[in-house]
């Protein structure tokens, strides 16, 4: 499936990469707007992260992981993190896509789409 | 460019409101307005009103508040909008009320911040807060603003070797300040021991966003703020010339990435840097001559990054600084007289401009139990998103 894969945004002016995507490249001595997708997956290290406990509607779990990684390029990442258990900062995790939320929207009828993203796994 | 003070201060209770959010938010400007002795109707002065506010069209479902405002309180036809930049609303709605004067297209400029927050249940109000965040690489996770400081929390604890016990002598400072503040949110003595002892912690101080505990963050209030601004040359024939100018000396404001992890170094609030380095070129001042400071403490670990962002503290020490309650009353640099945003509350787009309300009375000499013996010149910093838009303001009896 299309959506369950999640991708690192290359200029194709200078070749920095990006996530998420945006319009204009971030190196701020390019102006490159066409990026190619380079999936992003695998292997990526913790660089901080946070249990909650307050979560939003929609998450019937008692607390959500999240975490924030850095892949082997460079790349870094914001998600969710899948375990509980011995969570530590600088350890090697493996990402993966899932589903992350429902998004709702209210417009005429009500209509709820899965959206997915990042959570990572134990290496 | 032309000299720009405040004249007047207004400031209701913040915590829950028990009004129409319109009444609340006309009560701050009246206030404000009585303060300085500025008439409606005919006699009106003011130019502009700027309404700072985050949540108005979509928690209290009004919309366009500023037009609201002047009508209800016969300023008409003053000029009139609504200014939405997150949390930091109320200090950009201050600023763009300095800039309208000091360019001089206006004379004298109502600048009110409000917010009604309680009308929706907790976790209404932090999924629409959580919506600053970046849709696609942040909020869609279920992310929210607590979230993130507990992840900056925890690098701040790795890099710099802040503690939960510093973050909890911040609250404790910030609430012991609040019960001298009759408009403070909450204003009851809370001991160190009760929060940090480790056999009680867990029920006194539960973990909200671990390491984040629920005395690290602020609460969820209702509120509103109003200061009325006047040219300098123009303060005696627009009838304020009773009132004690208190000189806007300067402002800055700054951005930066909307996703958090893509900041160069993760525990810089770079826009707290760039945005008080403009103020302090624009008013000539550094950090040594900062007598007093407010500054946003959404989350105890921001009082103590910012502390260092603003160099009032060299980089790495904020925590050190609160250990030795050098940011008390009558500490060396007090910083949240008004209980910060910890205790006198966080009601949003209000929040920027009760800094300044509460900066104001400590110039003035008017801050009561809470007075900082001679303060003159005195910094705020009004944290937008999760720092990436913040505005910075000095003000100076000088
Ligand atoms: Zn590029």
């Amino acid at each position: 499936m299309e959506e369950m894969k999640m991708y690192a945004y290359k200029c194709k002016k200078c070749g920095k990469l990006h996530h998420p995507r945006y319009i204009v490249c971030q190196n701020p001595d390019c102006d490159g707007r066409e990026f190619e997708e380079v999936p992003l997956e695998g292997k990526c290290k913790l660089l901080t992260w946070t249990r909650v406990y307050n979560l939003p509607e929609g998450y019937m779990v008692p607390w959500l992981n999240f975490g924030i990684v850095e892949f082997p390029n460079g790349v870094r990442a914001t998600g969710q993190i899948g375990f509980d258990d011995g969570i530590e900062t600088g350890m090697e995790l493996v990402a993966t896509v899932g589903q992350v939320r429902d998004k709702v929207i209210k417009y005429k009828e009500t209509v709820t789409e899965p959206q997915y993203g990042f959570i990572f796994q134990k290496a | 460019m032309r000299e720009v003070g405040i004249v007047g201060i207004g400031h209701t209770k913040f915590g829950k409101s028990n009004v129409p959010f319109i009444d609340m938010t006309c009560q701050a400007a009246l206030e404000a307005m009585d303060d300085a002795g500025a008439k409606t109707g005919r006699k009106n002065v003011i130019d502009q009103v700027f309404i700072g506010t985050m949540a108005a069209g979509m928690v209290q479902r009004i919309s366009g508040l500023a037009s609201a405002v002047v009508d209800t309180l016969n300023l008409r036809p003053a000029m009139a909008e609504t200014i939405e930049n997150g949390p930091a609303s109320g200090a950009s709605a201050v600023k763009l009320g300095f800039m309208a004067i000091a360019s001089g297209v206006c004379d004298c400029v109502l600048v009110v911040g409000a917010e009604g927050m309680r009308a929706v249940t907790g976790w209404e109000g932090t999924d629409f807060v959580a919506t600053m965040l970046h849709p696609e690489a942040e909020y869609k996770y279920g992310c929210t603003l607590p979230s993130f400081a507990g992840l900056f929390t925890r690098l701040c604890m790795d890099k710099y070797g802040v503690t939960s016990k510093d973050l909890s002598i911040v609250s404790v400072k910030n609430h012991a300040n609040a019960c001298l503040n009759p408009v403070a949110h909450i204003r009851n003595v809370v001991k160190l021991d009760r929060i940090t002892d480790e056999r009680i912690i867990n029920a006194t101080n539960p973990l909200v966003a671990d390491p984040l505990r629920q005395f690290d963050m602020c609460p969820v209030s209702d509120g509103a703020a109003a200061v009325l601004l006047v040219a300098k040359d123009k303060q005696e024939e627009l009838g304020f010339g009773g009132k004690k100018f208190i000189r806007i000396a300067g402002v800055g404001s700054a951005t930066d990435t909307h996703v958090v992890a893509n900041r160069e170094v993760p525990t810089d609030l770079l826009a707290v840097r760039l945005s008080a380095q403009m103020a302090y070129k624009m008013s000539g001042f550094t950090p040594k001559d900062i007598d007093v400071a407010e500054l946003h403490d959404a989350f105890q670990i921001l009082e103590i990054a910012e502390s260092e962002e603003t160099g009032l503290f060299p980089r790495g020490t904020g925590h050190l600084a609160a250990r030795e309650g050098k940011t008390e009353i009558k500490g060396e640099m007090p910083i949240n007289t008004s209980g910060g945003l910890k205790a006198k509350g966080h009601p949003l787009g209000a929040t920027g401009v009760s800094q300044i309300v509460e900066l104001v009375k400590q110039l003035r000499g008017e801050a009561g139990e809470r007075q900082v013996e001679g303060a003159k010149t005195a910094l705020a910093i009004n944290f937008g998103g999760f720092g990436n838009n913040v505005v910075a303001t000095i003000l100076t009896t000088k």
